[in-house]
């Protein structure tokens, strides 16, 4: 009995031990309870949960949701099992109370048993996670003074914000392309943002999130790219920059030029030499006082007349009252012929033959260099070009210039009781013209001539002279002074006697030694 | 075991019930009245929402499970909308009358956590404590406020529900208790305080409905 016993034993031990090995190998179980529990409500209205499940001990394991809320004393089970995924419950607007504490049991059930779990959740309000913001949109605006971006978004497509039930408030960030930093900038409730602190020819990225009620934050958006473009501020720095530079230079060298502005004058525009008579004063002239002007034109120059006279042999004049003396007086149309002298009295029945005179002229134009020559000894100016009016003297004049015939000066009538003088009317390049008979006031002060030399009264006198005017005291001495000439008219070369006038062309009268003319 | 009080009848009145507004004296707009509150208690809830996770960071001793429940909190009594479709349907009235009993429910409970804070067997009490004090400012201004805006808007928002505290004004004796408690009733803050928050922000859109940039 005892083997039979022990064989039995044996036999028993050996199958279970076969058994229970065949059996771990393919054995099937109860499955184990679901772990880890989450939910998420995205909009304060609907909610989620999930689970893991346990191991589901090889059997096909049915897992189902049962809860119970807060105010609900029933036993609820989940009302969507698909809506969220697998191992999801999904809460619908009807069965989610906020602020509602729910117990949730999961229960895990296969062939063999059953497991479960609870879980509770305390308020919804604590797993409220929104989407992130949509349409994020940046814009680089490139208007003055810098570029900006313009960030703009909308909520979460199923968030409500109509109804003041929801709160969003959002987060943004912005990074260089190339740096590891973020800036953060927390929003408030509007959906955009200018954001200045950008550089140009940079990349930026930037994402927007948000969050409920303070609640979890969402996931970020996704990433937008802006690049602000290069702008040409640098050139136009760059420019401005050499501007100012060049400026500087510029502005010094038209100080320098104004400064020496006169030395610069002397360098681009030399002087013109114009018409300078020395010891002229231009102010004088514009004065316009006759005796300033005579005496700058004049200066203070003694004219030694004695001196002049030795060379002007050919300039004394020689007047004729016969046709006949002018023609044949080879001297006379040979020399020079500077003054004529007409006496007053003689009411000029002269008649200078035109074509005479103008021969006349000619040759006094041809002596122009013994003219001139004779002027410079005088003084040490320069020529004046008085106009040389050739023929204007003879025109509406009422009397004319007539030789003396036959004759070599000129008679000069006397008025024994009365001096007369006659006014030159006219006074040319070389020619004193008395044309007139005057009456002229006696009180006239003559200027003396500067020969200084006491005038017998055979002389003229002169009585006063000015630019154009010369007036002749008449008397016996002109008469003597002209008359004489002819008698001495050999001496001429030689001496300077002999003269009664002597008219140069700037209209100075020099009253030499005279003879007295018969 | 809670105590049910039915202080107050909730009628749940049609949207279509008009905001009451007497212009007593040309004041502050009741629009603009009600964005200011609506901020306050908007910064409220950021603060009790900073505190309940202060708390946590310090693991606290229990698990959640043996935490006491909300429906343990002293206010649970009160019958407030729980969705949104239940929230848009209540007048504005009894909107503004329940936040203001739960504004008036906290007053005694927010003294007892300043006193608690001082002494709190916590890292960071310091900053609970300056949090707490600062929710309590908070909740005297924006009672102040919403007296204010009740007067405008009638009877029916001026009748607070009666909401006393029974906690008593010692926390318990042990470290654990303490904390426990100090955490649940910051719980119970948090959600309120965001009770509060979304009535009276459902309350300024609707009156804004003239300026819908509020909302």
């Amino acid at each position: 009995m005892g083997i039979k016993h022990l064989h039995r034993n044996i036999y028993l031990s050996v199958c279970l031990s076969v058994c229970l090995s065949v059996c771990l190998s393919v054995c099937t179980s109860a499955p184990e309870s679901p772990r880890k529990f989450d939910c998420r409500s995205r909009e304060k209205e609907t909610f989620s949960c999930w689970w893991e499940p346990g191991s589901d001990g090889g059997l096909p394991t049915e897992y189902r949701l049962f809860y119970t809320q807060e105010r609900l004393r029933e036993v609820r089970e989940c009302p969507d099992y698909v809506s969220a995924g697998a191992n999801s419950c999904f809460f619908d607007k009807k069965h989610t109370s906020i602020w509602a504490e729910y117990t949730m049991t999961v229960v895990a059930t296969n062939a063999l048993g059953n497991a479960s779990e609870e879980f509770r959740i305390t308020d919804v309000m604590e797993y409220v996670k929104p989407d992130p913001p949509v349409n994020v949109t940046v814009v680089v605006n490139s208007s003055a003074p810098s570029p900006f971006l313009e960030i703009r978004w909308k909520s979460p497509p199923d968030v409500d914000v109509r109804t003041g039930w929801v709160t969003l408030k959002y987060e943004l960030r912005v990074k260089q392309n190339d740096s590891k930093e973020w800036k953060v900038i927390d929003i408030g409730s509007e959906t955009f943002f200018n954001f200045y602190n950008v550089y140009p020819g940079l990349l930026y990225m930037v994402q927007v999130r948000c969050k409920l009620d303070h609640g979890k934050w969402s996931e970020w958006s996704n990433t937008i790219f802006a690049e602000i473009p290069k702008n040409h501020q640098l050139e136009k720095y760059f420019w401005i920059f050499v501007f100012v530079f060049s400026l500087v230079p510029f502005l010094m060298a038209m100080y320098i030029v104004l400064l020496k502005r006169n030395a610069v004058k002397q360098c681009l525009l030399p002087p013109v030499p114009g018409p300078k008579i020395k010891g002229l004063n231009a102010h004088l002239l514009k004065s316009g006082r006759s005796e300033d002007v005579v005496n700058a034109l004049m200066g203070n120059q003694n004219f030694p007349p004695v001196a002049a006279w030795t060379e002007q042999v050919e300039d004394f004049l020689l007047v004729s009252d016969s046709d006949e003396w002018l023609l044949t007086d080879s001297f006379a149309s040979e020399k020079n012929k500077d003054i004529f002298i007409i006496p007053a009295g003689l009411h000029l029945g002269l008649e200078i033959q035109r074509r005479d005179l103008s021969v006349d002229l000619n040759t006094w134009e041809k002596t122009d260099d013994s003219k001139e020559e004779a002027k410079s000894n005088f003084s040490n100016m320069e020529p004046i070009n008085l106009p040389v009016e050739k023929h204007e003297f003879l025109n509406g004049e009422e009397k004319s210039i007539q030789p003396l015939a036959s004759t070599s000066y000129v008679d000069i009538q006397q008025h024994p009781t009365l001096t007369d003088y006659s006014r030159v009317k006219e006074v040319n390049d070389n020619t004193i013209l008395i044309l007139n008979e005057e009456e002229i006031p006696h009180g006239l002060d003559a200027e003396e001539v500067k020969s200084e030399v006491s005038v017998p009264d055979d002389y003229s006198r002169v009585k006063e002279v000015n630019s154009d005017v010369v007036f002749l005291e008449k008397g016996d001495s002109a008469d003597g002074c002209c008359k004489k000439k002819e008698d001495h008219y050999t001496d001429w070369t030689n001496q300077n006697k002999g003269f009664c006038l002597k008219m140069i062309a700037s209209g100075y009268v020099d009253s030499g030694p005279a003879f007295s003319v018969k | 075991p809670s105590r049910r009080t039915e202080i107050l009848n909730m009628h749940l009145e049609p949207q279509r019930n008009v905001v009451y507004l007497v212009a007593m004296c040309r004041a502050v707009p009741v629009n603009d009245l009600l964005d200011r509150a609506s901020q306050r208690s908007d910064k409220m809830h950021s603060l009790s929402t900073l505190l309940t996770q202060e708390m946590d960071s310090h693991f606290p001793p229990y698990g959640r499970m043996q935490m006491p429940r909300p429906a343990d909190c002293h206010t649970s009594a009160l019958q407030t909308p729980n969705d949104k479709e239940q929230a848009l349907q209540v007048s504005e009235s009894d909107l503004m009358s329940l936040a203001r009993s739960l504004l008036q429910a906290w007053v005694d409970p927010l003294a007892v956590l300043s006193t608690s804070a001082i002494t709190l067997p916590h890292p960071s009490k310091s900053s609970i404590s300056s949090k707490i004090q600062e929710l309590q400012e908070h909740s005297k201004s924006l009672g102040d406020g919403l007296d204010i805006l009740s007067g405008k808007m009638g009877p029916s928002a001026q009748a607070i529900s009666f909401l006393p505290y029974t906690g008593g004004t010692d926390l318990g004796q042990d470290r654990v208790t303490i904390l426990n408690k100090f955490n649940f009733l910051l719980s119970c803050l948090r959600r309120d305080s965001h009770k509060i928050d979304s009535f009276l922000k459902v309350l300024r859109c609707r009156a804004a409905k003239l300026q819908p940039e509020l909302c």
